[in-house]
């Protein structure tokens, strides 16, 4: 993957964001080519001057125009990397139980090829990206969030009219900028990618909830003012899990009318050309088994799992090793907010189970 | 009061007026709706944590910014704390309202900030039943990026946690967050300044167990709420040109009743009484906040619309008795003490609710009374009495308006058999009567179906190129409305001039001076029934 790029240093192994194929779209996040070992250390306290951010924009793989976009936005990078951090957290959670357990050692493979996996793993992406847009927006470490969009206005008149939009509306608004998502090419294989990105960032916008508030005289709701709210990003990915799981296979159709070519889902039977409903989920080949270790995946052996639930199907009928461990737990914790936690130590013997190798 | 203007008026000029009323009307939409933004503007905020080290302690400044030139030490979460051993009351949740790069202004009016906590589940941590947060909050505020902070308020403040966790509570689903209600945090009346600063800690104190039990608070946001400040343009310049229209049919209606041989009677001096309420309100002294940092305009704006509420509560009432048409005499205002008694106890009681609420966020910005249990049973206590005088005053008026229409039915029947006078007489009250029932149910209906549009809707439509602001059409719609019946109740209301005809003379009337008394016993009593005259008039003529 990644042919069209000279393999550029990457000192700190940040995000690497590159040019799949010949593709115009640009990947990020869990799509970076990269192994993704670290998880962003501790925050950056940037210097005052603010000149820090355009080193770390240096420091990651990204197309010119969004290492434009990322110098002229100081809290751009700061951003990307949380994204990275809470796409990779939510997909290991999400796959604790698969078989591929959202190991980043086949990713590379994994991203050239059209698997349940790679739509994911693009719609993670785009989702943590869209969530970690919009609340760096609202923490200040982005600068223009809003108003920079309202037309015939100067930003800071727009403001004080009232006439800005909400965090999120922006953030989707820049994801698009940033991903380069306004000129899809024909190849199939961008246009499931691109789908798969647009139902990543359908499943923030579909999870956000309405929260309102009545203030009018004496606190009663003749002024109600009403706010969207973005759900935890938990949720976020265990609605993509289901996406996931309910994804389908399509296949191209040229459409005689214009000529191009265009995503058509087998499963709906009718006239029209079956197109894939936006907050479906698509892929085009069906997944290897990872149960062995291949390009894809270190395969499963050696995996903890759960005799009763997860372990007939994790070890792909291999059968698993018990095992008998003395493990100390920290237990009888008294906890106190923020960061104390005093504890004792409880020896608990425990049954470990694992795939066997063979 | 007798022969008013809307009797005497042909049926072609009423609905020349009415037509006039209507333009007004959909203009008054169509400012709101067309030209004004929406009404307020949330603004998300997520507190950034700031790290309280002793370091800071000796430059000086004990205020924290989340981001800029002198931003504090942070972290990203308490992970992170945890490993560097910093304590609970090190933690400082700095938000700076308003975002980055912009900045607030007096045209804002208001400002209301609501709170949320992001709990997470933890098995060994959970919230506790009946859980306080204490909260020990600074507000600051500047008015130019260099300059120093200056305090406006400081406060420890409780709020009661009310959460429930919707997923099963097993250490699969920890780190789940609960679902919290959004608890009231901070109110202020005016918006004098450019920058503000809100400083958040949570203190923890095992022993006096301040701030225990309150489960793994991960973040804290906040949602400030103000008025925007197009909004508050428009909603200003309507005052501006609203306030002399209605002094000036104001001063033309007392003008037409002094000129009147008859002192003015109950219903004549309500409906100037209404005017007054209704000018209260339009007048603009909220330019006066532009300028001024006066705290206590929201509360004299509740205030205004409270007397104008009282005032039109009232009117409907008395109209409808001094229409009843029994033999009773009324025209004097304590005859309505039992249903404007009501009304009176009721707007109290939410007077002195506003006060404890609003009052005392004069004093304190980040005063709630639903934040104590003794302060919501009281309001409660309040709201449930106000609401009580409430249905009582309905159930009042809906047995007056029940009356009026029985006494109608019944005078009805008999109308033919009456004499000319008596019987236009009769005809001209239950005229006005009608008109005003149908006026004031069309007003009551479009309020309460553009009330219930804009609860539904989400703010704004869109009609080709153009958005619709439903939510400021309301206000402004609405607001024009009721100004605009004020308007035509005095207008139409007023005694009619017809009465200085000519001839209409005292011999004139000497001949139906039987049928006179009778009238005057019936009715309201002194005033010179004008249909009378006319009738006499017309029966000299003939």
């Amino acid at each position: 993957m990644c042919t069209g790029l000279p393999r550029t240093a990457c000192p700190l192994r940040l995000i690497a964001l590159c040019i799949l194929l010949s593709h115009a779209a640009a990947y990020f996040g869990l799509t970076g080519r990269e192994p993704l070992v670290f998880l962003p250390g501790p925050f950056a306290n940037e210097a005052p001057n603010g000149k820090a951010h355009l080193k770390q924009c240096e420091q990651m793989t990204l197309t010119r125009r969004q290492k434009r976009l990322c110098r002229r936005e100081p809290g751009l990078a700061e951003t990307l990397r949380e994204s990275v951090r809470l796409s990779l957290l939510e997909c290991r959670y999400q796959f604790r139980n698969e078989r591929w357990n959202c190991s980043m050692d086949g990713r590379g493979s994994l991203l050239k090829r059209g698997f349940k996996e790679t739509a994911f793993l693009l719609a993670v992406s785009s989702a943590a990206l869209s969530h970690a847009l919009a609340k760096a927006c609202s923490s200040g470490r982005m600068e223009r969030c809003t108003c920079d969009d309202s037309p015939g206005l100067q930003h800071r008149e727009a403001w004080q009219w009232g006439v800005c939009g909400d965090n999120l509306k922006y953030s989707t608004k820049f994801l698009k900028k940033f991903l380069g998502q306004k000129r899809v090419s024909k190849d199939l294989r961008a246009q499931i990618d691109s789908h798969n990105i647009n139902v990543g960032i359908r499943a923030v916008k579909s999870g956000l909830k309405t929260t309102c508030k009545c203030h009018g005289v004496s606190g009663s709701c003749a002024v109600r003012t009403c706010w969207k709210q973005l759900s935890p990003f938990q949720d976020t990915g265990h609605l993509l899990k289901y996406r996931y799981d309910t994804a389908i296979r399509v296949h191209s159709v040229t459409n005689s009318a214009t000529g191009e070519t265009e995503l058509a889902s087998p499963r709906r039977h009718s006239n029209t050309v079956p197109r894939p409903r936006p907050t479906e989920l698509v892929f085009l080949e069906e997944s290897p088994s990872f149960c062995r270790p291949s390009r894809y995946s270190p395969g499963t052996a050696g995996r903890p799992c759960s005799k009763d639930t997860s372990c007939s199907s994790l070890c792909c009928g291999r059968g698993y090793n018990t095992a008998l461990h003395l493990t100390t737990l920290s237990c009888h914790c008294q906890v106190r907010w923020c960061c104390h936690v005093e504890c004792q130590t409880c020896l608990r013997e425990e049954e470990v189970y694992t795939c066997k190798k063979h | 009061m007798a022969g008013a203007i809307i009797e005497n008026m042909s049926t072609k000029k009423l609905v020349i007026v009415g037509v006039i009323l209507l333009l007004f009307q959909a203009f008054s939409f169509m400012v709101g709706g067309l030209i004004a933004p929406s009404p307020t503007t949330a603004v998300h905020y997520l507190a950034t944590k700031c790290v309280d080290t002793v370091k800071t302690h000796h430059k000086g400044s004990k205020w924290f910014m989340p981001w800029g030139p002198d931003q504090c030490s942070k972290i990203r979460d308490f992970d992170e704390a945890t490993a560097k051993r910093i304590e609970a009351n090190n933690i400082v949740f700095a938000v700076h309202i308003p975002l980055p790069n912009r900045e607030m202004s007096a045209w804002f009016q208001f400002m209301l900030v609501i709170l949320q906590l992001d709990i997470a589940f933890k098995m060994q941590n959970p919230i506790d039943d009946g859980a306080l947060v204490t909260l020990d909050v600074g507000l600051a505020y500047r008015d130019s990026t260099l300059s120093e902070w200056t305090e406006m308020a400081h406060s420890i403040e409780h709020r009661k946690l009310s959460c429930n966790f919707t997923a099963t509570k097993t250490s699969e689903n920890e780190g789940r967050y609960y679902d919290c209600d959004l608890l009231p945090f901070m109110e202020v009346g005016s918006v004098a300044h450019k920058y503000y600063l809100l400083n958040i800690r949570l203190p923890v104190n095992e022993r006096k167990k301040v701030n225990i039990g309150i489960g793994e608070i991960k973040d804290i946001r906040l949602v400030g709420i103000h008025q925007n400040g197009g909004f508050t343009k428009v909603w200003f310049a309507m005052k501006t040109f609203l306030t002399p229209s209605i002094l000036i049919i104001m001063i033309w209606y007392w003008k037409r009743i002094t000129q009147m041989t008859r002192p003015p009677v109950l219903l004549e001096k309500v409906i100037f009484a209404l005017g007054i309420s209704m000018t209260f309100i339009n007048i603009p002294v909220e330019w006066f906040s532009v300028g001024f940092d006066w705290t206590w305009m929201l509360l004299f704006g509740d205030i205004r619309q409270g007397i104008f509420y009282a005032m039109l509560l009232s009117f409907w009432i008395i109209f409808c008795g001094e229409h009843l048409m029994d033999q009773t005499e009324r025209n004097r205002f304590s005859v309505y003490w039992k249903q404007v008694g009501p009304i009176v106890f009721g707007s109290f009681c939410l007077f002195i609710f506003d006060m404890c609420e609003r009052g005392v966020q004069l004093k304190n910005p980040f005063y709630s009374i639903w934040a104590s249990d003794v302060g919501t049973e009281l309001a409660m206590a309040f709201i449930i009495v106000a609401g009580i005088c409430a249905c009582l005053y309905f159930l009042f008026l809906c047995f007056m308006v029940f009356q009026v229409f029985r006494n109608v039915s019944g005078k009805r029947s008999s109308l033919p058999a009456m004499t000319k006078a008596r019987r236009l007489h009769y005809e001209g009250l239950i005229f006005r009567f009608k008109f005003l029932m149908l006026v004031t149910l069309a007003c009551a209906a479009m309020t309460v179906i553009f009330f219930i549009i804009s609860q539904v809707n989400e703010g704004h439509w869109h009609w080709g190129g153009y958005t619709v602001q439903v939510n400021s059409a309301f206000f402004t719609g609405i607001y024009g409305m009721w100004n605009l019946y004020v308007f035509a109740l005095m207008f139409l209301y007023a005694p009619s001039h017809k009465r200085y005809g000519g001839e209409q003379s005292s011999a004139d009337q000497g001949g139906n001076s039987g049928e006179d008394i009778q009238l005057t016993t019936t009715i309201t009593h002194v005033d010179g029934p004008t249909e009378l005259y006319k009738m006499t008039g017309k029966e000299a003529q003939e």
